[in-house]
């Protein structure tokens, strides 16, 4: 199988925080969603796949070239979308392109004109009248007109209302039909990636917790939620991790089937992804 | 006689101020930049680094043109108004002028890419006072040529815009060594 982006062994350390031995593909074709809460390390990975801050070790590899070595004609293939417009408030989308279609190879004017359309952003007006999710938007639609091989959108969903991101979502979703085109996208918004995400990879505290298909994730996981008593007879080697609540406990179990047939009184629910990590982010351990 | 002179100082200082005044909009500008994040984005476009770095000094250079443009408007008008045909004094003006805006230019935009844009204000004042450093510098160097310490010498003048101008384009090299090893979190 073809990978779009490779990370072995990514090591970062800051005074405050380390990014530890981060290691993850994307296959071609496919959307990998990273998740993870505020801090936990989705941007450093992103700014070190993107070469914006510099890796203490490991190897990354996107589109089969060394991140170290990254040629402009490998950038030329690789669509950036951050949280917010990156762009001079003072242009408007159309000078805008006039700038970009002179850097990227590839630009379709035509294609981005059709963009701005459908995304309903303003073509003559200054990015700084643009509200957050106009700007955002624009930043998608910037992204898409290279026509590039591999999106990286960092919270790029954030600040759009529930239709615009379902709009974008069919993007994604028909970006990557081809096989060809892959993205890594890290949102807050796990919903989304319920939605379009092939791998979820959650980080917490700069480890990976776990890498994993979605689907897979989703049939497996599941939460049993019962008394203190209940509680006491799992056996703990079946728990991932739990919470307390004044009358309950939440209970992450890895296996929701097995959890299901073992504990036939307690009953084991499907978790969603929100679940899941808020339960590895807050839950206890044993 | 002393209306003359204080009349030519006067425009001296114009035509200096004319072609400096454009680089003061470079901090501004750089400001602009970090706080949207373009130069954050601008390093995930295909584009060599040293590209990024060489367009920020072409516009600079660009800069210095429409200031030495401004001043010769303001020369013109003088010749063309007054019967004044002494063009050393303007020729100083420009002279003092692209001191003041090299050495700012070339000491602001590494100093600003090194500790990043917030004080921008401040980081301005410090350039535009290392310029006038360099000024007083090169007169107190040319005094055995120049028999005074005297800052508006013709010699003093022409070499101060030759070291400007090395400083301006050693930044060049200095930023992009900066730019090399800068993080963008």
């Amino acid at each position: 199988m073809n990978t779009a982006l490779t990370i072995t062994g990514l090591t970062k350390k800051y005074s405050h925080f380390t990014l530890d031995n981060i290691s993850f593909s994307i296959p071609s074709g496919s959307i990998v969603g990273l998740i993870g809460e505020n801090g936990a390390g989705k941007s450093t990975t992103i700014n070190s796949v993107l070469g914006l801050i510099k890796k203490d070790s490991g190897k990354i590899t996107i589109l089969g070239h060394d991140v170290d070595t990254l040629d402009y004609a490998v950038k030329d293939k690789i669509g950036v979308v951050f949280d917010g417009s990156n762009f001079s408030e003072e242009l408007t989308p159309v000078k805008l392109s006039k700038v970009l279609r002179d850097i990227y190879s590839s630009w379709e004017q035509s294609y981005f004109n059709r963009l701005l359309d459908q995304l309903s952003i303003p073509a003559t007006k200054k990015i700084k009248t643009f509200s957050k999710g106009m700007k955002m938007k624009l930043s998608i639609a910037v992204a898409f007109a290279h026509h590039p091989q591999l999106l990286i959108l960092d919270e790029a969903t954030s600040g759009l209302d529930p239709i615009v991101r379902d709009d974008i979502l069919d993007m994604f979703l028909e970006f990557v039909q081809d096989e060809e085109h892959s993205i890594l996208v890290s949102s807050h918004i796990t919903s989304d990636l319920e939605k379009v995400a092939d791998y979820i990879v959650f980080i917490h505290a700069g480890k990976i917790i776990f890498c994993e298909p979605k689907d897979e994730l989703l049939e497996r996981y599941g939460i049993i939620k019962c008394g203190a008593a209940q509680f006491d007879a799992i056996d703990k080697k079946d728990i991932v991790t739990y919470r307390r609540q004044d009358y309950e406990r939440q209970v992450l179990v890895a296996n929701r089937q097995k959890a299901a047939k073992k504990y036939p009184k307690a009953m084991a629910i499907p978790a969603t992804i929100d679940e899941i990590m808020l339960l590895y982010v807050k839950g206890e351990n044993e | 006689m002393a209306f003359f002179v204080k009349r030519s100082a006067f425009i001296q200082m114009i035509i200096a101020m004319q072609v400096f005044i454009f680089i003061v909009n470079v901090g501004t500008s750089l400001h602009a930049d970090v706080v949207s994040k373009w130069n954050k984005f601008e390093l995930t476009l295909p584009v060599k680094y040293n590209d990024i770095i060489k367009a920020k000094y072409i516009s600079f250079a660009m800069l210095f043109l429409c200031g030495v443009v401004m001043g010769s408007i303001t020369a013109i008008s003088v010749y063309v108004t007054s019967d004044n045909s002494n063009m050393q004094f303007v020729l100083y003006g420009y002279e003092f002028g692209l001191t003041l805006a090299a050495t700012t230019a070339g000491i602001m935009y590494p100093l600003m890419l090194k500790i990043g844009t917030e004080k921008n204000e401040l980081i301005m004042i410090l350039s535009g006072i290392a310029s006038i450093g360099l000024l007083v510098l090169v007169s107190a160097a040319l005094t055995p040529l120049t028999g005074e310490m005297n800052m508006k010498h013709s010699l003093v003048g022409k070499v101060s815009t030759i070291v400007a101008l090395a400083i301006f384009i050693n930044s060049y090299f200095v930023s992009i060594r900066i730019y090399r090893h800068k993080e963008f979190s």
